[in-house]
C-alpha cells in the first residue's frame, strides 16, 4: 500500500465512525431504527474497492478492539466481539471486500448512469447485506443456540432498513465516482 | 468526544500483560462453549461479573457501557425461552454474560498503547512476509483520530452551505459531497507524510 492508500483507508474508517454519530432514523414501517454505520461499510467497498475497503473496515475493528467507543450508540471494546451480535461487526471486513470486488468488476467510468447505479446497488446488497448477515447469523446461532431458521426470520426485520442503506450508498458512491473517482485506482 | 474505555486503576487485571488477558478471554470462551452445564456458566458469570463491577468505576458507568449488549442478550434470551427451553436459554444467556463481562473488564483495564504493543507483536510474522507493516497500522490509527474532527467540520460546512442558499439540509444527501471533501484531503496529507519521511524507506 502506498502512503496515499493508507491515508484513504484511515479517512474512510473515520467516515464510518462519523456515520455512527448520525442520529438513527426510525421509519414507521420498520420496527428497528436504522443506523448509518453499516452503510459506511458498503460505501467503503464502493468507493475504495475491495482491498482498501476491507482495510478500512478492519481498521474500524482495531479501533473497537483497543477500547474506543466508535460503533453507533457509543459501543466499543472487546465485548462487542464476544456479544451475540459480534458476527455482524467481524462481517464488516468481508462485506466491504465483497462489495468492493463486485463494484470493481461491474462499475466503470463512462458507463451509462443506470448501469453504474445497478452495479453499486447489487454490490452493496450482496456484500453489505448477504455477506454481513452470513457472519452475523452464524455467530448469533452459535452463541445463543438459536435455530438457524428462526435467526434468519429474526434477521428479516433488518432487511428493509438495509435495502434503504444500500440505496443511499448507491447514490453517494455514484456521486463520488462522478465527482472524484477513486475506484479505478484500486490498491 | 472519543475517550478510551480504559479506566485508570491498579487492580490485578491492570497489572497483567494484554496478551495474557486476551488469551484468558479466548480460553474462558472456549471452555464455556464446550459445556452445557448451567452451574458452570452461572459460576463463571458470577466471577467475571464480580471482576467487572469491582473495577474502579461507578456501578452506573459500568452498567451504562454494557447497556446495548446487555439489552441484546436479554432480548435474545427471552426469545430463546420461547423458541428452545428455559434451561437452554438460561445456559446461553449466562455464558454470553460471562464472556461479555470478562471482555469488558479487559477493555477497561488495558491501555490503548499496551494494545498497540500487542498488535505490533502479533503482526511480526506478517511483517516479515512483507504483507503489512506494524508502523503503518499505528500510523493509520493515529490518522483516523486526526481526521474525525475534520469530517465533522466538513459536515457542519455542508450544513451551513445549504442554509446560506436556503435549501433544506438532508443528512442523507450530504454523504456523497462529504466523502468527496474528505477524499480531496488525502493527496495533500499523503504528500505531507512522505515529505516528513514518517514511513521511512
Amino acid at each position: 500500500m502506498t502512503t496515499k492508500d493508507i491515508v484513504l483507508v484511515a479517512l474512510f474508517a473515520a467516515i464510518i465512525v462519523a456515520l455512527g454519530f448520525l442520529p438513527p432514523i426510525t421509519l414507521a414501517f420498520i420496527p428497528v431504527p436504522i443506523t448509518a454505520q453499516s452503510m459506511g461499510v458498503m460505501l467503503a467497498g464502493c468507493v475504495l474497492g475491495a482491498k482498501r475497503g476491507a482495510a478500512a473496515a478492519l481498521l474500524l475493528l482495531v479501533l473497537v478492539a483497543i477500547g474506543l467507543p466508535v460503533l453507533s450508540g457509543g459501543r466499543g471494546g472487546l465485548n462487542v466481539f464476544t456479544g451475540p451480535t459480534g458476527g455482524y461487526a467481524v462481517g464488516f471486513v468481508f462485506a466491504a471486500y465483497v462489495t468492493g470486488l463486485l463494484a470493481e468488476r461491474m462499475v466503470r467510468e463512462g458507463q451509462p448512469e443506470v448501469r453504474q447505479f445497478a452495479g453499486f446497488f447489487l454490490a452493496a446488497i450482496v456484500g453489505g447485506i448477504f455477506v454481513d448477515y452470513a457472519f452475523g447469523i452464524a455467530w448469533l446461532c452459535f452463541s445463543t443456540g438459536m435455530p438457524l431458521a428462526k435467526a434468519l426470520y429474526l434477521n428479516l426485520t433488518f432487511v428493509p432498513g438495509d435495502l434503504i442503506k444500500a440505496g443511499i450508498a448507491t447514490l453517494a458512491a455514484r456521486a463520488v465516482l462522478a465527482g472524484y473517482p477513486m475506484l479505478p485506482s484500486r490498491a | 468526544m472519543l475517550t478510551s474505555l480504559y479506566v485508570e486503576g491498579d487492580t490485578f487485571l491492570h497489572r497483567q500483560r494484554p496478551g495474557a488477558k486476551l488469551a484468558l478471554i479466548l480460553v474462558l470462551g472456549l471452555a464455556l462453549y464446550l459445556t452445557e452445564r448451567m452451574a458452570v456458566q452461572a459460576v463463571a458469570m458470577a466471577i467475571t461479573g464480580a471482576i467487572y463491577f469491582s473495577l474502579p468505576m461507578t456501578f452506573r458507568e459500568a452498567l451504562y457501557r454494557l447497556k446495548p449488549v446487555l439489552f441484546t442478550i436479554a432480548v435474545l434470551g427471552l426469545i430463546n425461552i420461547w423458541l428452545l427451553s428455559p434451561q437452554e436459554a438460561a445456559v446461553s444467556t449466562l455464558r454470553l454474560l460471562a464472556v461479555v463481562f470478562l471482555a469488558a473488564a479487559v477493555t477497561a483495564t488495558t491501555r490503548i498503547a499496551d494494545f498497540m504493543e500487542t498488535i505490533t507483536w502479533a503482526l511480526q510474522p506478517a511483517e516479515r512476509l512483507g504483507i503489512v507493516r506494524a508502523a503503518d497500522v499505528s500510523l493509520a490509527l493515529g490518522l483516523v483520530l486526526r481526521f474525525l474532527p475534520d469530517i465533522f467540520a466538513h459536515y457542519e460546512g455542508l450544513k451551513q452551505a445549504h442554509a446560506a442558499r436556503g435549501i433544506a439540509f438532508r443528512p442523507v444527501r450530504a454523504i456523497g459531497p462529504l466523502i468527496i471533501l474528505a477524499l480531496k484531503d488525502a493527496d495533500a496529507i499523503a504528500d505531507a507524510i512522505d515529505a516528513r519521511g514518517i514511513r521511512g524507506r
